[in-house]
């Protein structure tokens, strides 16, 4: 037998008959047992379908695929291929079969005929090496993403698998969920042996690999050493793949002249910097953050509570007393991790729900004598009084537009040209045939899209990022003077991040004055906010500019929430007494280090 | 807006009741509603309402919460006792008028069967607070074991319950997510004539079935990738144990049996003056 857990020769597969390119097009590799191989690629790139290939849900139209030296292509193999070889998949959702934790880890081992008091020693070590055996009873809809996806994972190693292909399975988590399902991952591969294939396009999770192969249009185009595949960074560019936020600070000092090592790690960075700025003096590196003034369109939210199911014994508190300001002008950030209340927050910014004396049927409680009337929560957006019954909610959604996470799953219409007309019809009914088509060229032009290429095609048929857009499209499409997101990002490679990013700063610069983000990427929240807040349980715990909410590091990691890279690096160089005040996005604080380091003041 | 559907209505205590063995619990429904089917008359009745009023006991649920059942069946209750009461017939006739009769058999027969019914849905509501969906599950997938032998696909169709109740959650919020972002758009599902509210819901639909569609196929795939086949040697984990207290709810299920079918025959010669105005004909 050979030693190869998987090998692939010259393999070719396409999805249709049509003139498309292939998914894969004479793709050869091949993994050792016990190796650790990362997959890299952007969307499109073939890299799900080498998944499927491998485990036998497609079938090679070409080439030779065998797993632990079993022929795939060969049907009565495949039983054995599955069982030896585990996928998790991307939707942490869709790949549970049953309520109960302990029943969905059953399954695999069922199906493959074990004995019944085997099976329950399985799901006991199975969820024990994930971490969730305290889960063991719980129902899955109750879990948090990482954890879904840590189950799903026990579930494949109920069937004592050789190998786990990782198809995409950190894709749609938060980057807490993907440091969970990375590290176990890491440690089945080092404590059982293990051999893994992790499929991803985030180019961070590489760096636990023995070795990475990227694939582009179909074929593998490098392979190395993570640290070997990261020098390339020109080619992982037109790759259409984004280097880990660390290489490019270090390739961009490096490019002025400092010294440093090719180290993944913060604190070897740190060092290196704090070595490099030995003996120099800088002037006053202090920056003057730049406050909005605000202006006709300001949010100002006081005394904000919200409780789900309220007087039933399910009842949740989502927000406990937020006080939040959000200036004209501002490109604000909202930090919270899954359950803190940002979702239920930003809903009431355009009265999806309702402040209680904005219900038709509230009626204000009559207060005795000598007794002070309770704070009622109050919202102003703009010249809109949402704690108003009488408030105009339509023209008011109609001016704070809302992209839900995801917004490609709202998708409905016949073509993209009614799915973007949609709102503008709903809120202007009165508006001419004209009118309306100048308004969704307008807006489909302004998320990157060809007005007249896209508008009669169904909105089914378009790829994943021309979907994101057209939805997008579909709440802009009212010119609202507010744009909130929510997580406008998720799921996307990193280049599709990028083009949203800048698709919202072009919104920003043009139609829409104020711009809302949720994120839990805090390098997003880093690289693109002028202010930010935090919630916690239903409160906010910081507001500002992000230099000053994440100079409050430690506070926000024992919230359970990370900080940004430059972050952490200002953190670590403080203790070898180099203190530089800068921007926190990666380019700002690469700028401040080296004018520190030319002996000139920052101003990034 | 669907925030408030608790599905299944599992009442979450420890008591005996819900510690019994879901089988027996079916079986044990199915056996009270034979008892309430034959009996007919009203000391028959009242033993079917002392075994209801023990189980309910024994269940430590709230009773409110049993009683609460029936407002869900309260338009057919009164609908049939309407119907009953002037249409029975009947010899002792109060009332004529055209083809309506009311007679002391019909209110009789009226009352019988409304309790009949209500004692019938409390019966069942007992059954859906003690039990959760997925050991309902396991129960009913047992109980049809032996129809494998018609090649009655049993084991899926217990797979496609416990599926449909795991996705129940998922598409909830699913569904909530897509009516807040159509809002959000401008969309009103909440004024105009019921053309204009069944139109409304159409940016709901399509993309609560796409979605759908897409889990189903990405579950299929996951099954796959997971071994499943139809292949028989498929074993399973949760394995269902008749206990000591299944045995006393079988047996008190029995008797009761026993006692409306004693009830039924020897009723009439407790107090022979009576029995007219207590039996059903």
């Amino acid at each position: 037998m050979s030693t190869n857990a998987i090998t692939l020769k010259n393999v070719k597969y396409s999805y249709s008959q049509s003139e498309d390119a292939p998914a894969l097009n004479g793709v050869s590799l091949s993994v050792e047992k016990g190796e650790f191989v990362a997959v890299l690629g952007h969307n499109g790139s073939g890299k799900s379908t080498l998944a499927r290939l491998i485990n036998g849900l497609l079938t090679a139209d070409e080439g030779e695929i065998t797993v632990l030296g079993l022929n795939v292509s060969d049907k009565k193999n495949i039983a054995e291929v599955r069982r030896r070889a585990g996928i998790v998949f991307q939707n942490p959702d869709n790949q549970m079969v049953a309520s109960i934790v302990e029943d969905d880890v059953a399954f695999g081992p069922e199906n493959v005929g074990v004995e019944r008091e085997e099976i329950g020693r399985r799901i006991n070590w199975a969820l024990k090496s994930v971490g969730m055996e305290e889960f063991k009873n719980s129902t899955p809809s109750r879990l948090s993403g990482g954890q879904k996806q840590r189950v799903a994972i026990a579930g494949v190693l109920a069937i004592k698998p050789d190998i786990i292909i990782l198809d995409e399975s950190t894709a749609m988590l938060d980057p807490k969920g993907r440091a969970e399902v990375i590290s176990v991952v890491k440690k089945l591969n080092e404590e059982e042996g293990i051999t893994v294939l992790l499929i991803t396009h985030f180019m961070e999770e590489a760096l636990f690999a023995d070795r990475a192969i990227v694939l582009n249009k179909g074929e593998v185009v490098l392979q190395g050493t993570p640290e070997e595949i990261f020098k390339n960074g020109d080619a992982l560019e037109t790759y259409n793949l984004a280097l880990p936020k660390i290489t490019e600070i270090e390739n961009g000092l490096r490019e002025a002249g400092l010294t440093v090592s090719n180290a993944l790690n913060y604190q070897t960075l740190a060092r290196d910097i704090a070595d490099n700025l030995k003996g120099k003096t800088w002037g006053n590196c202090k920056n003057t953050p730049q406050y909005n003034q605000g202006g006709e369109w300001d949010v100002d939210i006081s005394n904000l509570t919200f409780t789900y199911s309220a007087k039933s014994p399910f009842a949740t508190h989502a927000l406990n007393g937020v006080d939040l300001k959000i200036k004209e002008g501002e490109f604000f950030g909202v930090i919270g991790h899954t359950g803190s209340g940002k979702s239920t927050l930003i809903q009431h910014l355009n009265a999806l729900i309702k402040l209680p004396q904005a219900q038709k049927k509230y009626k204000a409680k009559k207060v005795k004598k000598g007794q002070t009337p309770p704070t009622m929560p109050q919202i102003t957006v703009g010249n809109y009084n949402l704690s108003n019954k009488k408030c105009d909610f339509k023209s008011l959604r109609a001016d704070v537009g809302m992209v839900f996470q995801y917004p490609e799953y709202q998708l409905f219409a016949e073509t993209v040209f009614e799915d973007v007309a949609f709102g503008l019809k709903n809120f202007f009914p009165k508006m001419g045939e004209e009118e309306v088509i100048t308004a969704v060229k307008e807006s489909l032009e302004m998320v990157g899209l060809n007005y007249e290429e896209i508008k009669d095609k169904s909105p089914f048929d378009l790829s994943g990022g021309q979907k994101r857009r057209v939805a997008i499209a579909g709440v802009i499409v009212t010119k609202p003077k507010i744009l909130v997101l929510d997580e406008p990002a998720a799921g996307l490679d990193p280049l599709g991040k990028k083009e949203i990013m800048e698709l919202l700063h072009k919104l920003h610069k043009t139609w829409c004055k104020t711009v809302v983000i949720v994120s839990h990427d805090m390098d997003e929240i880093a690289d693109n906010c002028t202010s930010c807040a935090v919630i916690s349980n239903g409160k906010i715990v910081f507001a500002d500019t992000p230099e000053k909410v994440f100079a409050n590091g430690e506070k926000l990691i024992e919230l359970g929430l990370d900080i940004p890279l430059a972050a952490k690096l200002l953190i670590e160089l403080k203790k070898y007494g180099v203190e530089i005040d800068c921007n926190l996005s990666c380019k700002g604080f690469t700028k401040s280090v080296i004018n520190a380091y030319k002996g000139g003041g920052n101003n990034a | 807006m669907l925030n408030d559907v608790a599905f299944g209505q599992y009442y979450p205590v420890n008591s005996a009741v819900h510690r019994l063995d879901p089988r027996t619990k079916l079986i044990w429904l199915i056996a009270y509603i034979v008892a309430l089917f034959l009996a007919n008359n009203f000391y028959s009745l009242a033993v079917c309402a002392l075994l209801l009023v023990v189980a309910i006991a024994a269940s430590k649920l709230p009773f409110a919460s049993v009683l609460r059942s029936i407002k869900g069946i309260l338009f057919i209750l009164l609908f049939t006792a309407v119907l009953n009461l002037l249409f029975y017939g009947g010899e002792t006739v109060l009332v004529e008028w055209n083809f309506i009769k009311i007679s002391v058999e019909g209110i009789i027969f009226t009352v019988f069967l409304a309790f009949r019914l209500t004692f019938l849905v409390m019966g069942s509501t007992i059954l859906t607070l003690t039990t959760t969906p997925v050991s309902l599950t396991d129960g009913i997938e047992s109980l049809l074991t032996p129809l494998k032998f018609i090649k009655f696909p049993v084991h899926e169709l217990a797979l496609i319950m416990s599926i449909a109740l795991r996705f129940i959650p998922t598409l909830i919020d699913e569904t909530n997510r897509i009516i807040s972002a159509q809002k959000a758009r401008g969309a009103d599902f909440e004024s105009g004539n019921i053309l204009k509210r069944v139109k409304a819901v159409v940016p709901i639909l399509i993309p609560l079935l796409i979605s759908a569609f897409r889990r189903a196929e990405e579950l299929g795939d996951a099954m796959d990738a997971r071994c499943y086949s139809n292949a028989k040697n498929r074993t399973k984990y949760k394995k269902l144990t008749f206990k000591l207290g299944d045995l006393v709810a079988v047996i008190l299920v029995a008797a009761l049996i026993a006692g409306v079918v004693l009830l039924n025959i020897y009723g009439a010669n407790i107090i022979p003056e009576i029995y007219n105005y207590i039996k059903i004909s």
